[in-house]
């Protein structure tokens, strides 16, 4: 009985392996370099005007700068937990609605079209209304990121939900399932993929909108901060917290990938 | 009294966005006894297959019985338990994994579940491929994981549908042999549907010929072929009768729609 395998014959590495491996990782890193030298010689040289786009120097100089007076770790903690308040809202909400859209179509004739016009309605329109309700601080701020990343994790749970194989399920009904069983066993695996997926865009649209938030409504935060040094005209100081919250993003969607990676391991391999 | 008794019984069902009826099979009766293998076979849409999902209580019946050991079937229940015809088996769990599903979710006790799950992976020879998943398993592999999961929650009746048909003539040879094999050991009650001729004879002890439009039972044959069965057998004289009979019953079946094509 032929078992499918993916190992090819082994031979030794050459060094035309190791430039094949690490051939995106050298492309990649030489484009950041070239990108920083340019930016660096045009500032330096006056072709452009560095007091509106600044320089790697300036902006390394900043960030030392901010490192000594500033207090980042304070505006980094007012944003990071507006952030994870948010999006654990959006997710422990998202989640079972999203379940529970995929499975009942009486429930998603109801829910759609209001759900659908909010989805796709700029979520910032709301940021008056949510301000006259909620008043200028956290909760607004928190309310922002719940309804930036609530959408893309109901959405794609659902789709993940009705995708579901209709065969898998009568097989979890023949062994005597409940609802609850076919749920946990069947649904909720088989869409592991795509709530994945909602929650990796979740994640970015999450980190925006705290963001935008903080630039309305925060006394603090790395929005907060943004707005700030927008208004001094301090591009480098500008940039070091907006690379900064980029990199959290960044940090967290790899993270994201990496799990759907592990979970993907069962399908079979493009 | 036999272990599963069915009687009269019709399966309708509603024409999609219409409200004809659509008759899948009517005026069905039959007796199948405890310990026996009983083969179904007839051409596509005679509603074999239609009759092993209502025995199983996934699809309700429009008229008569469905009893079995004197109870009524009124959905799938703990007495059954089927073997489907594309394996169907969850993607995201191994072979091990799978053979669990249907012990999980008939709550066996945890200890019951791992040591069960080992020895059907054990007995359908996979042990060495517990750890492997559905897409790495030739077709074979996988309907013999199809067979230990409905195999592993000790059903009084199995119910196999079709399960060989994706397979080629030798996998299909050797999963025959195997299914006996593990039948033997037992002797639970086995209803297998095939469209199969000499699979449906080499099982069966009893064969139940099935016709359309609407799908009907046509005829019942007792296969007196000596037990354990062997491959030698398919050459016996006996077989190449059984065989010549079935193919007529199947013949008039597919003539009788030629001559409504025509007609029309």
């Amino acid at each position: 009985m032929a078992i499918a395998t993916d190992l090819e014959p082994r031979r030794a590495p050459s060094l035309g392996d190791a430039l094949d491996r690490y051939y995106g990782s050298l492309v990649s890193t030489a484009a950041v370099v070239a990108f920083l030298l340019v930016w660096q010689v045009a500032a330096a040289r006056g072709w452009v005007n560095a007091r509106y786009t600044s320089s790697p120097g300036q902006v390394l100089a900043a960030a030392l700068d901010i490192a000594r007076h500033d207090d980042f770790l304070h505006h980094a903690w007012v944003s990071f937990s507006a952030f994870s308040l948010g999006f654990a809202a959006a997710f422990g909400f998202g989640l079972p609605l999203g379940l529970a859209l995929g499975t009942s179509r009486r429930l998603r004739l109801f829910i759609d079209p209001p759900m659908m016009a909010l989805y796709t309605a700029p979520r910032l329109t709301l940021l008056p209304i949510l301000i006259i309700w909620l008043g200028i601080g956290v909760a607004s701020k928190v309310a922002v990121v719940f309804l930036g990343a609530v959408f893309p994790i109901i959405v794609n749970t659902m789709a993940g939900v009705r995708e579901a194989d209709p065969h898998l399920l009568q097989v979890a009904r023949a062994f005597g399932a409940r609802r609850l069983d076919s749920m946990i066993k069947v649904l909720v695996p088989g869409a592991l993929p795509a709530i994945l997926l909602g929650v990796r865009l979740a994640i970015g649209r999450g980190v925006l909108s705290v963001v935008v938030g903080e630039m309305f409504v925060s006394e603090a935060g790395i929005g907060h901060q943004i707005m700030n040094y927008g208004e001094a005209m301090q591009v480098g100081h500008l940039m070091v917290y907006a690379f900064a919250i980029s990199l959290f993003g960044y940090a967290l969607t790899i993270l994201v990938r990496l799990i759907e990676d592990r979970v993907r391991s069962w399908r079979p391999q493009p | 009294m036999s272990q599963i008794e069915i009687a009269d019984v019709a399966i309708e069902y509603r024409k999609p966005n219409s409200d004809e009826t659509f008759t899948a099979i009517r005026g069905v009766s039959l007796a199948v006894e405890k310990g026996s293998f009983v083969t179904v076979v007839g051409s596509s849409g005679c509603g074999k297959s239609t009759l092993l999902l209502a025995i199983a209580g996934l699809i309700p019946r429009s008229r008569g019985l469905i009893h079995i050991d004197g109870r009524d079937v009124e959905g799938p229940g703990r007495d059954r338990a089927m073997v489907f015809q594309d394996a169907a088996l969850l993607p995201w769990r191994s072979v091990h994994g799978n053979i669990r599903f249907g012990l999980e979710l008939q709550r066996w006790r945890r200890d019951d579940i791992d040591e069960r799950a080992r020895r059907f992976t054990e007995l359908v020879g996979l042990d060495k491929f517990s750890d492997y998943h559905p897409h790495q398993l030739s077709g074979g592999m996988r309907q013999r994981v199809n067979i230990a999961r409905a195999l592993a929650v000790d059903p009084d009746v199995l119910l196999m549908d079709e399960p060989f048909a994706a397979l080629d003539a030798q996998t299909r040879e050797v999963m025959g042999n195997e299914l006996l094999r593990i039948w033997e050991r037992d002797k639970k009650t086995a209803l297998f549907v095939t469209h199969a001729i000499d699979e449906a004879i080499f099982l069966g002890d009893r064969i139940v010929v099935m016709a359309k439009d609407p799908g009907r039972i046509k005829a019942i044959v007792d296969i007196e072929l000596p037990r354990p069965r062997t491959t030698a057998m398919l050459d016996s004289a006996a077989f190449i009768a059984y065989r010549h009979r079935l193919r007529d019953y199947i013949a008039a079946d597919m003539r009788s729609l030629a001559l409504v094509g025509d007609a029309a």
